[in-house]
């Protein structure tokens, strides 16, 4: 005869299933089984064909010949050089540019609603035609160079854009995409800001602390959150910066995606492209993993 | 009922209606852009129709989608496409999947040399149906800096050097472009213009001391290029904005700036180097496939678009030019006449090399150039034999790769 612990242990086990088995949690796994096979069949089976093609060549062999192809390429160094310089150089700066203006836009002063649309404007053209627009300005007979030739600055036009003035390139890159990305930041940020609760702020004030070292002691720490989203987000659409660069610079500056769509559209090598994307993918993976433990919020610290 | 049943019959006599015009499917990788596109349908096919009855259903696409679909259809045995439209390097892949196209009657004279080009196989696997070429433009505000002796016509690359430096010392500024955008036609004026005007081969003699030569050579034609070059896919808006006097670029992406202003430009030969005058020409056909669901319907497409009608149409429409002997004749006055000076005088220079475009490989050979150019070149590195034989290693692997012949002039 079964012992009672048994005995008990069993009615528990019976008890836990009927538990699961109950409408609640089985319905919801029922319901969400649409969304997970669509998500699986379109979406996880493409992305896993596409980082295998950049390990397994065309008869179906294991090999990392594509990615050390794409080690030795002649240009890629440059390209390495030029993705995190862009990213490391335009990064910083639309932090702290759309700091200033969600600061600005928070105050709340008469007509920053219309201020707060006016710079996410750029938000709604797509990046090729940002590139276009800042091409048009920063072209041999673009906008700046009549600018400045008709205020008699210039006897020549400048070229802004060519190899021999790469750095003079680079930097209308990087204007094009402050221009174009900077609301990104600026939106997540607002929201950020209008989420820190207005008791915080007074107490500050009560005690004393305004103005900037309002901002600096209060402000941003517990903005963290928001410039911790900011700051992924941000850095791993920089490094993937794409369509500006080749509207504007074409082939002076090279960058990582615009390598692996010359790969697959030009050179018709798709498993070389797909190298390109997984190396693209897993330094944003690295960048997200760094950002998220070495930005970790104060606050949690001090809890845990 | 009785009125329903006079609809239902309305209605099942107007399916045969839909039935009794022809329609066929003609798969092209030319015309792709929309213009083009917009272009064969309503300035082609339209009349085509009209006249036979026969309504062509008009598809683009790309390379690899041409080979898949084509292949596919082999394959299986069956297909729809009915005729094919293609570059001599896209029917060299799929020549297996052609039919014979000995008998088929063309709407003029098509000389023998072009119609030999479309003999692959054992069999006239293609018809030519259009030529294109690359060829230089120059603004004739640049003809006074001509150096002496220089024939316009007959232009050697020493020819090209000294009269770029010599607009340079007059007015400071470097009115020479060629194009070397991401998506521009470099690799051709290197491949097919440089080198076999150089070298005389393509291929074979990517790491000589000839080449090593030319490349010297360009290092110090490069001083004299307009430095926006690398940003440029197409000349003509360059040449319109005059930030180059002389260009050099495909006929259709320079044919805008001819349309526009055909009083301030000419058309002329490439220039000659040591071994002759290298250039390219782009041969396009048409083709039938053996899966091919109306032989006949496909073949009167052939002939229609053969005749010099059509041929001067198809000038005027994307700049591509004829070759119809009979249409030769027929371009009227204004820019396309102007080109079509330009590209038969370079056919007929007497110390031409005509070179072929690679076909059948990865299209990674245009990298290889490309590559080459941008570090001895662009970015001014001394000339580096031993980066010449690697390169030139990969490329020669490229062709055993694909098992494909070398392209013309290099004996193919």
């Amino acid at each position: 005869m079964p012992s009672p612990s048994f005995s008990l242990n069993i009615g528990l086990m019976e008890a836990r299933l009927r538990k699961f088995l109950g409408t609640d949690t089985l319905l919801s796994y029922w319901l969400l089984l649409p969304t997970l096979v669509f998500i699986g069949v379109f979406f996880l089976m493409p992305l896993f064909n596409a980082i295998m093609l950049a390990f397994r060549a065309d008869n179906g062999a294991f090999t990392l010949d594509y990615f050390k192809k794409m080690v030795a390429d002649v240009r890629f160094i440059e390209t390495l050089k030029y993705t995190f310089l862009l990213a490391v150089t335009i990064v910083p700066l639309q932090l702290i540019t759309a700091l200033a203006m969600a600061l600005l836009v928070n105050t709340g002063f008469r007509g920053s609603r219309f201020f707060l649309y006016l710079f996410a404007l750029p938000l709604g053209i797509s990046d090729l035609a940002a590139g276009l627009i800042w091409l048009s300005i920063f072209t041999q007979h673009g906008f700046l160079n009549s600018i400045l030739y008709s205020l008699g600055i210039i006897e020549r036009p400048i070229y802004f854009i060519s190899y021999q003035n790469i750095g003079l390139t680079f930097l209308a890159v990087v204007v094009a995409e402050h221009w174009r990305a900077t609301a990104i930041v600026l939106v997540i940020l607002v929201a950020g800001l209008q989420m820190i609760s207005k008791d915080y702020l007074e107490a500050a004030e009560v005690l004393g602390a305004r103005g900037w070292r309002k901002v600096w002691y209060v402000v941003l720490p517990m903005l963290k959150p928001s410039l911790q989203s900011a700051l992924i987000i941000r850095t791993i659409f920089a490094l993937q910066t794409f369509a500006v660069v080749l509207a504007l610079a074409g082939d002076i500056i090279p960058v990582l995606s615009g390598e692996a769509y010359f790969w697959h559209f030009l050179y018709r090598n798709s498993h070389i492209a797909s190298a390109y994307a997984v190396f693209l993918m897993v330094i944003s993976i690295g960048m997200t993993w760094f950002y998220l433990r070495f930005l970790r919020s104060r606050m949690e610290v001090i809890r845990g | 009922m009785r009125k329903y049943g006079i609809w239902a019959v309305a209605l099942f006599l107007s399916a045969f209606v839909g039935f009794a015009a022809q329609e066929i499917t003609w798969m092209s990788t030319q015309f792709v852009p929309i213009a083009e596109a917009q272009f064969v349908r309503n300035e082609l096919l339209k009349p085509f129709a009209e006249e036979t009855g026969i309504d062509v259903k008009f598809i683009g696409a790309e390379y690899a989608e041409f080979v898949s679909r084509v292949e596919a259809e082999y394959e299986a045995g069956k297909g729809e496409i009915a005729v094919l439209c293609g570059l001599h390097g896209d029917f060299v892949s799929v020549v297996d999947a052609l039919a014979d196209l000995s008998g088929v009657a063309v709407g003029g004279t098509i000389s023998d040399t072009l119609m030999k080009l479309g003999r692959m196989g054992g069999k006239q696997a293609y018809i030519p149906l259009m030529q294109a070429t690359y060829l230089m433009v120059v603004n004739k505000k640049a003809l006074e800096y001509l150096p002496e002796g220089a024939d316009i016509w007959a232009l050697t690359y020493d020819d090209l050097l000294q009269w770029a430096k010599n607009i340079y010392e007059a007015t400071g500024m470097q009115k020479l472009g060629i194009p070397a955008g991401p998506k521009s036609l470099l690799h051709r004026f290197i491949h097919g213009y440089l080198y076999p005007s150089f070298t005389g081969y393509q291929v074979l003699a990517f790491d000589s001391g000839a080449a090593v030569k030319m490349w010297e050579y360009m290092k110090e034609l490069w001083q004299y290029v307009n430095p926006a070059a690398p940003t440029w896919d197409a000349m003509d808006t360059p040449l319109l904005s005059e930030e180059v006097w002389i260009a050099w670029d495909h006929t259709a992406r320079v044919k805008q700036a001819i349309v526009e202003r055909p009083d301030d430009f000419i058309a002329i030969p490439s220039p000659a180097g040591p071994a002759g005058r290298g250039f390219i020409t782009v041969l396009a056909g048409l083709a039938i496939p053996t899966t091919s669901p109306d032989f006949d319907a496909a073949a009167k497409l052939i002939e229609y678009l053969t005749t010099p009608e059509a041929q001067v149409k198809i000038l005027q429409g994307v700049g591509f030019f004829p070759v119809v002997a009979e249409a030769a004749g027929a371009v009227p006055t204004g820019a396309l006449q102007i080109l079509a000076k330009g590209v038969t005088a370079q056919a007929g220079s007497p110390d031409a090399i005509v070179s072929f475009i690679p076909g059948g490989i990865s299209d990674e050979y245009k990298k290889i150039y490309k590559d080459t150019f941008f570090k001895f070149v662009i970015r001014g590195e001394p000339v580096d034999v031993r980066f010449l034989r690697s390169q030139a290693t990969r490329l020669r692997e490229l062709y055993l790769e694909a098992d494909a012949p070398y392209p013309a002039p290099d004996g193919g």
